[in-house]
């Protein structure tokens, strides 16, 4: 689960990490107030989950109360599924460095990267200078230790005066990291002001789908999803993925979802949404189909081998759900595996006919979406 | 031979008495799995088949000798039950549950390394070795598919596992060994680390893996053959290759971050070591026909 800017830096504040002045607004009308709080100049900044705000015009400079106004309004007409707005205020930066703490599945260990080269887009300097990324490996049952965080900040070319507060800072982050099951936690730019201290310009907080159990005080909300059906599947706990293609996708295991979605594209059709039918869900089969009829689909295509997930199950919920809810979409299916003869019975029964390959179905889909096939 | 499990491997369940524990219980020995014991805090005396039950590791192993525990237990108590299995002393773990913490899979993964332990999962299927013994899973009774033969076979799957073994069976061929590594970001052993006893199987002419979008498993194997540590053929089929960047494509670990992980990297890299690499599962049995056939020139 992505965190907002917003949350990230009131967490970061809870772990005594400086982040700047700010305020967030709802409406345009709550402006002159904010800006009397965080003065000016400030920093008008969208909070949307989407990377690279920078780049697409939703972070903007604003020297005075009328300038703010105006890029406030250009950053409400850029962003899309926006709730909030926050009203910065702009710091005297004498430096810009990248920190983030990340899993690293080879070690088992947290991995804290550093970077002189900071406020720019990380995943450049990883191409094009990866030697300019230092790298510190925290063994997680010991914790960060004194001399890695001092190793760190050397290497970084940190000035001696500035050494003691910016181990403090990383032992805050590594606590931000460790407190609440994180799977990243990233300040780029951290700033250094010309005053001496390290400041947060930006957060960013993503916690571990899999401890959110351990965290009730994250819950999602409809803010972290971009339409009404991606909020409904998850609360369903039904991974659910949205495209803008012709054909849905409604198949059983991961693996075996992303070779379905690689064969329709190969084939040069496209995905109009992914849903998982596998796991837990194999027996949701109406609340999936509700799901999928959300969505813009010219054919839904149904593809399951599995074992614990009963291929007699899925059917007949698939039938059951069909008779329910009657969808004017035609439907595909290779229902296989466990209970594989009860399931292709079903189907006959209800007039569809069930195909035992995966390529067939998939082809057989896109013919019906009134797509080519090119190989 | 197989890798990691045969029939004589003493096998241990821990949460041997839940639904599924029981239900999978029953069916590994059906197939002809070795399970000498399992525990469930609080049940011990109870039998699940003939298999005894204990309140803790430490005392099944008092009574009976184990070489391999299979962990029946749910994501938030695997780190625990690892733990348990682990400080009594077993090597060979299979960890099945999906949605372990990352955090855990982090402590657990270096746990199991200062034990020098094999992990295998989680999130897996678990591993069969074919017509002897399974520790996990697997519909075995599905003939086209759970078929012994020479190709060991690797996956971050479960679904697509049978998709693509289906097709090295239908090419003539079938499995000495499926180990399945599991689809989370944080594996507990890694396709690379069981590289090396695929390497040494007599049993085991050729290797199928079957990769996905995300993390660095697939570079790691085709590291390992250019260094010359895995000389026998190997056929690799990987999903989401056309997956958009930043989407968790089902599996948590199935996710292109930073820029890594893209399956376009993965294919060079594989190709580039002189790996073989079926753009879809269909053609994995006739490119295993080919490689087996080069090799043997």
């Amino acid at each position: 689960m992505k965190l907002f800017e917003y949350q990230a830096k009131e967490i970061f504040e809870g772990s005594d990490i400086r982040v700047p002045k700010r305020t967030l607004i709802k409406e345009i009308s709550e402006l002159n107030e904010a800006i009397r709080q965080v003065g000016v100049p400030c920093v008008i900044k969208a909070q949307v989950l989407q990377g690279g705000r920078g780049k697409a015009g939703l972070i903007q400079f604003a020297e005075g109360l009328e300038e703010a106004k105006k890029k406030t309004y250009e950053v409400i007409s850029r962003a899309k599924n926006m709730y909030y707005l926050m009203v910065e205020e702009a710091i005297n930066i004498d430096k810009e460095f990248y920190i983030s703490i990340t899993a690293d599945p080879i070690s088992g260990c947290a991995m804290i990267m550093a970077s002189a080269e900071g406020g720019v887009d990380i995943e450049e300097i990883a191409k094009t200078m990866p030697e300019k990324i230092i790298k510190t490996y925290v063994n997680l049952s010991e914790g960060l230790l004194p001399h890695q965080a001092h190793n760190l900040l050397y290497e970084l070319g940190i000035d001696e005066s500035m050494i003691s507060q910016g181990t403090q800072l990383l032992f805050n982050l590594y606590d931000v990291y460790c407190k609440n099951d994180a799977e990243l936690v990233e300040i780029n730019p951290l700033m250094l002001t010309k005053e001496g201290s390290f400041v947060a310009g930006d957060g960013k907080i993503s916690i571990d789908d899999n401890a959110l159990y351990r965290h009730p005080q994250f819950s999602l909300t409809r803010e972290h999803f971009e339409s009404d059906v991606q909020y409904e599947a998850a609360v369903e706990g039904i991974p659910y993925l949205q495209f803008d293609g012709d054909i849905g996708l409604m198949c059983a295991g991961a693996g075996l979802t992303n070779t379905v979605f690689d064969l329709v594209n190969d084939y040069r059709s496209s995905v109009a949404c992914y849903l998982e039918f596998g796991g837990p869900n194999y027996h949701k089969a109406v609340k999936a189909m509700k799901l999928i009829m959300q969505s813009e689909l010219k054919v839904l295509l149904v593809v399951t081998f599995g074992t614990i997930a009963r291929a007699d199950v899925m059917a007949q919920g698939l039938v059951d759900a069909m008779k329910e809810l009657k969808p004017d979409f035609p439907i595909v299916t290779a229902i296989r595996g466990t209970g594989e003869e009860k399931a292709h019975e079903i189907l006959r029964g209800f007039g569809l006919e069930p195909l035992a390959d995966m390529e067939e179905a998939v082809k057989k889909a896109i013919e019906l979406a009134g797509g080519a096939l090119v190989e | 031979m197989s890798i990691i499990l045969n029939e004589k491997t003493r096998v241990l369940v821990q949460g041997i008495t839940g639904r599924e524990g029981s239900f999978w219980t029953k069916h590994m020995i059906d197939y002809g799995t070795n399970v000498v014991a399992g525990v469930t805090p609080g049940k011990e005396g109870r039998t699940i088949g003939e298999v005894p039950v204990f309140h803790t590791v430490k005392r099944a192993m008092a009574h009976v000798e184990v070489d391999a525990s299979l962990l029946f237990v749910p994501p938030r108590f695997a780190k625990a039950a690892l733990k348990e299995a682990l400080d009594a002393g077993i090597k060979k773990v299979v960890i099945l549950c999906d949605g372990i913490p990352l955090h855990d899979a982090l402590q657990m993964r270096s746990a199991a390394r200062l034990a020098g332990a094999m992990v295998i999962g989680g999130n897996t299927s678990g591993i069969i070795s074919m017509g002897k013994a399974m520790m996990g899973f697997f519909p075995y009774w599905l003939d086209r598919v759970y078929k012994p033969g020479k190709i060991g076979i690797m996956t971050r799957s479960g679904s697509l596992t049978n998709e693509v073994t289906a097709e090295v069976v239908k090419a003539g061929f079938g499995a000495s060994s499926l180990i399945g590594i599991g689809g989370d970001p944080v594996p507990l052993t890694r396709f690379a680390e069981v590289l090396p006893l695929f390497q040494s199987d007599p049993a085991t002419d050729a290797v199928v893996i079957i990769g996905e979008l995300g993390g660095t498993m697939e570079e790691e194997v085709a590291e390992a053959m250019k260094k010359g540590l895995f000389t026998k053929p190997l056929v690799a089929y990987l999903g989401g290759r056309t997956a958009p960047k930043g989407k968790k494509m089902g599996h948590a670990g199935a996710i292109i971050t930073a820029g890594k992980g893209t399956v376009e990297d993965k294919i060079a890299a594989l190709s580039g070591a002189g790996a073989y690499v079926a753009k879809k599962p269909s053609m994995v049995g006739e490119l295993l026909k080919s490689a087996l056939a080069k090799h043997q020139i």
